[in-house]
C-alpha cells in the first residue's frame, strides 16, 4: 500500500510539471486602470520634474543593433534622473525583427515600445498601436510616421540619408565639383573626365556600385531605385509611389532612371558590381580606389576601420536633366507603442525626454551618430555623412523615402533581380523598362 | 460498487469540473490569478483518479499515464504545431492575426506562381545531383578509409570534420572563396557564382565537401560489418579485389545504401542553410521573360515568402505541400530500396 501511495504521489508529481508550463502568470489588471487615473496627472508633475515611477521597468525592442550601446547608456542616466527603469532590447544583425516582436505577441510578453519599418509592418501592427497624436514631440518633426486614418503612430528616433558618396579629394584632385552634381549631363560629364584620369588618380574605377540580388538587393532594388520614386518631389507628393501600388510605371522617368542606372554600372568595379558584398563594396570606396560609392551616412561608423582619411559628402543621385539639389532622407524606423502596456504613460515620457532633455538628444546624436529628426535639437552631427546631410534637411533639400511604402519584400525578391541582370548586360534599356513593369505589376497583383 | 470506485470516479468528476470551469473562465477574458493553478489541481485530479480506479486496465491506464508527458510534449510541440499550421494555411493568417478562411486561395495562388514551381524544379535537380554526387564520393571515402593505407584513422577524422562545422558559417567562408580566392586564378575571370549554372555547382561542391564525410562514416560502419570469413573465403577461391566488392561487399550493405541514400535525399531536399549563405538565391537568370532566382530552393522560397514578403499564410501554405512531397518522395525511396534488399 506504502508503495501504491508513493506511486500515486509520483504521477501527480509528473502530470502538475508536465502542466506548470500552460500556467497563466498572475498578472493584475486593475493595475492597468491605475496608470491611466495616473496618467492624467502626470504632466503637471513632469514639468517640476517628478515623474512619478509606476514601479515597472519599461522595456523597448530596438531594432538598431549599433545604437545599443548609447541607448543603453542613455537609460541609465534617464534612471538616474527619473527613477524609472529602461529595459533596451536590441535586436538586428540578421535576426528577423518583426518575426521576432510576433512571437513576443503570441507569447504575451510584448515589449512597451518596439520598432516597425514602413506601410507594411504598419498594416500588420496598427491593431496594437497606440494613438501619439497629442505628444508634444509631434510638433518638434516632419518626419513622423502618420497611419491611414491620420493618427501618428510612429516615432522618429533618427533620420537616414544618402545618395551617391564622394570622395571629395579625388574629386577635387580631378577637378569636378561635387556641387554641379546635380543633372543627369553633369554626372555623364563628371564620370568621363574622372574615368579618363584614372591613372593619375590611382583609381581602379570611377564607382562602387552593388548589384548582386541575393544580398545587395536592398542597394539597388530600394535604395537606388528609390530616386525614381522620389526624385525632385515634394516630400508629400505621392505620385510614383501610387503608380507604383496601381502596378504601373512612368515609362519616361524610369527611362530616363535607366539611363543613368546604365551609366553608374558601366563606371563601377565589375567585379564589385556582379559579386560584391556590402563589405567589399565599401572597403573598395574606403581605401580610395573609386571616387564613389553608392551609400548613404550609414557608413559614417565604418569609416575609422578602414583608416578613412580623405574629406566626404553626398550627392544626389540625380538622373533628370533638369537640376535637382536634394538626397533622400528620412526615418528609416519608427518606434512605436504598444496600446495594451501597463506601463503606456511612463512610455510617452520616455520618448519625450529623449527630444527634449539635453541628455536624449546628446546620447543620439554625438554618441550614436544619428541626426535628429527634431527641430527643437542644436545638438550638431560630429560625424562627416551625418552633418553633411545635415545641411540638406537644415535647407530643406530633402526628399522622402517614397520606397519604405513600396510593398513588402518587392526589391528582395522581385526588383534586385532585374538590377542584377541590367547589371550583367543581359538587358537592353527597353528590356530593363519592360520587365521592370512587368515585375511591378505582378508583384502588386499578388 | 465498491467505494473505492465511488471516490475515484467522483475525483475524476470533480476534477473535470473545475477544469472546464477554469477554461470556460480563461476564454471568457477573465484575469482571475488563480486560474492557472485551478487548471493544474483539475487535471491532476483526473489523472490521480484515472490511476485509483479499481479497473480490469489497470495496467494499460498507468501505461497511459507515464506516457503522458512525452505524449504531451509531443503533442504540444510538434502536432498541435502542425495541425495550426494547416489551418493556417487555408487562412489569411500574417503571422499576428488572421480575419477570413479563404479555403483554397493559397494554394492556388501558390502553383499559379512562376517562382515558386521553379524553385521546386531547380531543387529537385539540385537533390539528384546532391544525392548521387555524395554518395559516390562517400562511399569511395570510405573505401579508402577502410582499406589498408596508412593513416586511415586520420582520414576518417579529416573527412569527417567539415560536417561538425555550422552550415552557415561554412557557405561564408566558401563564398568568400568563390568571390575572392577562385577569382585570382586570372584577369577577368568572374565569381562562379554570378553564373546560374555554375553557382548550383558551387553549392553542389560545399554540399558535397560538408555532407560526404559524415555519410563516409556510416558505410565505414556497413563494410566493417561484412563478416571476415566471407572475405577470406572468397580470397581463398581466388576472387579478386573488384569481383569482392561488386559481388560481397555491395549486396552485403545493401540496407546501408537505404539508409544514406534516404538521408542525403531528405537532407538535399530540405537544404537550406548554405544556399542562404552562398547566394541567397542569387544570380538572376531569366525564365520565359521574367526574372527569377535561379538558385532558390524551396526551403528558402518558403522562408522568403513568410519574413521578407510578410505573406505568413503564403509560406505556410508552400510549407505544408512541402511536407506532403517531402513524405511521398521519402516513402517512395524507402520502399523500393527496400525491395531492392529482399531481392539481393
Amino acid at each position: 500500500m506504502k508503495k501504491k501511495l508513493l506511486v500515486a504521489l509520483l504521477i501527480g508529481a509528473v502530470g502538475i510539471t508536465s502542466l506548470t508550463g500552460c500556467k497563466a502568470s498572475p498578472d493584475a489588471s486593475p493595475e492597468g486602470e491605475q496608470q491611466t487615473e495616473q496618467g492624467s496627472g502626470e504632466e503637471t508633475e513632469q514639468e517640476t520634474g517628478e515623474v512619478q515611477n509606476t514601479g515597472d521597468a519599461i522595456r523597448i525592442v530596438n531594432g538598431k543593433i549599433e545604437i545599443d550601446r548609447q541607448l543603453k547608456a542613455f537609460a541609465e542616466s534617464y534612471k538616474e534622473r527619473t527613477g524609472q527603469e529602461v529595459i533596451i532590447e536590441s535586436l538586428g544583425g540578421g535576426v528577423d525583427i518583426g518575426g521576432a516582436i510576433k512571437g513576443y505577441l503570441a507569447a504575451g510578453n510584448m515589449p512597451d515600445i518596439f520598432v516597425f519599418g514602413g506601410e507594411g509592418e504598419y498594416e500588420v501592427w496598427k491593431e496594437h498601436m497606440e494613438d501619439l497624436s497629442d505628444e508634444p514631440w509631434v510638433a518638434e518633426t516632419e518626419f513622423a510616421f502618420v497611419g491611414g486614418d491620420g493618427q501618428v503612430v510612429g516615432f522618429p528616433y533618427a533620420l537616414e540619408g544618402y545618395g551617391i558618396t564622394y570622395n571629395a579629394d579625388i574629386l577635387e584632385a580631378a577637378g569636378v565639383d561635387p556641387a554641379d552634381l546635380t543633372n543627369a549631363a553633369a554626372y555623364k560629364e563628371a564620370f568621363e573626365k574622372i574615368d579618363s584620369m584614372k591613372d593619375e588618380l590611382g583609381i581602379d574605377a570611377v564607382a562602387s556600385v552593388a548589384a548582386e540580388a541575393g544580398e545587395m538587393f536592398w542597394s539597388t532594388g530600394n535604395h537606388i531605385f528609390g530616386y525614381y520614386l522620389s526624385l525632385g518631389l515634394d516630400r508629400n507628393d505621392d505620385t510614383y509611389i501610387d503608380l507604383l501600388r496601381g502596378g504601373e510605371v512612368d515609362e519616361e522617368r524610369l527611362g530616363m532612371f535607366a539611363d543613368f542606372t546604365k551609366m553608374l554600372f558601366e563606371y563601377s568595379d565589375p567585379s564589385v558590381l556582379v559579386s560584391g558584398t556590402y563589405d567589399d563594396q565599401l572597403a573598395l570606396w574606403a581605401q580610395g580606389k573609386t571616387a564613389f560609392v553608392t551609400q548613404g551616412n550609414w557608413i559614417d561608423p565604418s569609416l575609422p576601420d578602414y583608416g578613412v582619411e580623405f574629406a566626404t559628402g553626398i550627392a544626389p543621385l540625380a538622373f533628370l536633366e533638369e537640376d535637382t539639389k536634394g538626397v533622400l532622407v528620412d526615418s528609416p524606423s519608427w518606434w512605436a507603442v504598444y496600446n495594451e502596456s501597463q506601463n503606456i504613460q511612463a512610455a510617452k515620457d520616455f520618448l519625450n525626454d529623449l527630444v527634449f532633455s539635453d541628455e536624449g538628444q546628446e546620447a543620439l546624436i554625438k554618441e550614436a551618430g544619428m541626426i535628429s529628426p527634431f527641430t527643437v535639437s542644436d545638438v550638431e552631427p560630429s560625424t562627416p555623412l551625418a552633418a553633411n546631410i545635415k545641411t540638406y534637411v537644415d535647407s530643406g533639400d530633402t526628399y522622402a523615402w517614397d520606397w519604405v511604402k513600396m510593398p513588402e519584400g518587392i526589391a528582395q525578391n522581385s526588383l534586385g533581380v532585374v538590377f542584377e541582370l541590367y547589371a550583367k548586360d543581359e538587358l537592353t534599356k527597353d528590356e530593363f523598362i519592360e520587365m521592370m513593369g512587368n515585375a511591378l505589376a505582378e508583384y502588386v497583383a499578388n | 460498487m465498491s467505494k473505492k470506485k465511488v471516490f475515484s470516479i467522483a475525483e475524476i468528476i470533480l476534477g473535470i469540473i473545475i477544469t472546464v470551469v477554469t477554461l470556460y473562465l480563461n476564454f471568457m477574458g477573465s484575469d482571475h490569478s488563480m486560474r492557472g493553478w485551478f487548471l493544474i489541481v483539475g487535471l491532476a485530479l483526473i489523472l490521480l483518479g484515472l490511476y485509483m480506479l479499481p479497473s480490469e486496465r489497470h495496467n494499460q491506464i498507468v501505461n497511459f499515464l507515464f506516457l503522458l508527458p512525452l505524449v504531451l510534449t509531443f503533442l504540444v510541440t510538434v502536432l498541435i504545431p502542425f495541425a495550426l499550421g494547416v489551418f493556417y494555411s487555408f487562412t489569411d493568417w500574417t503571422g499576428v492575426s488572421y480575419t477570413e478562411f479563404i479555403g483554397f486561395d493559397n494554394y492556388i495562388e501558390m502553383f499559379r506562381s512562376q517562382d515558386y514551381v521553379y524553385s521546386f524544379f531547380i531543387t529537385l535537380i539540385f537533390t539528384i545531383l546532391n544525392m548521387i554526387f555524395v554518395n559516390i564520393i562517400a562511399f569511395l571515402l570510405a573505401l579508402l578509409a577502410t582499406s589498408k593505407v596508412k593513416g586511415r584513422n586520420f582520414y576518417r577524422a579529416a573527412f569527417f570534420l567539415p560536417n561538425l562545422i555550422g552550415g552557415i558559417v561554412l557557405g561564408y567562408v566558401w563564398q568568400f572563396i568563390f568571390n575572392k580566392v577562385l577569382t585570382e586564378i586570372g584577369p577577368g575571370y568572374m565569381s562562379m557564382l554570378t553564373d546560374p549554372n555554375l553557382a548550383l555547382l558551387a553549392i553542389l561542391i560545399v554540399s558535397a565537401w560538408q555532407y560526404a564525410g559524415y555519410i563516409m562514416m556510416i558505410y565505414v560502419t556497413g563494410l566493417q560489418s561484412v563478416p571476415r570469413d566471407i572475405l577470406e573465403a572468397s580470397e581463398v577461391d581466388g576472387a579478386n579485389k573488384w569481383t569482392t566488392l561488386m559481388k560481397i561487399k555491395l549486396p552485403m550493405i545493401a540496407n546501408t545504401f537505404t539508409v544514406c541514400i534516404f538521408l542525403t535525399l531528405v537532407n538535399s531536399f530540405k537544404q537550406f542553410d548554405l544556399n542562404l549563405a552562398i547566394t541567397n538565391g542569387a544570380p538572376s537568370r531569366i525564365v520565359g521573360g521574367k526574372p527569377i532566382m535561379s538558385t532558390e530552393f524551396m526551403a528558402l522560397n518558403i522562408y522568403k515568402t513568410a519574413i521578407a514578403k510578410n505573406r505568413y499564410a503564403l509560406g505556410q501554405t508552400k510549407a505544408v505541400v512541402f511536407f506532403i512531397l517531402l513524405a511521398i518522395v521519402s516513402l517512395t525511396q524507402v520502399y523500393i530500396s527496400k525491395k531492392k534488399e529482399v531481392e539481393m
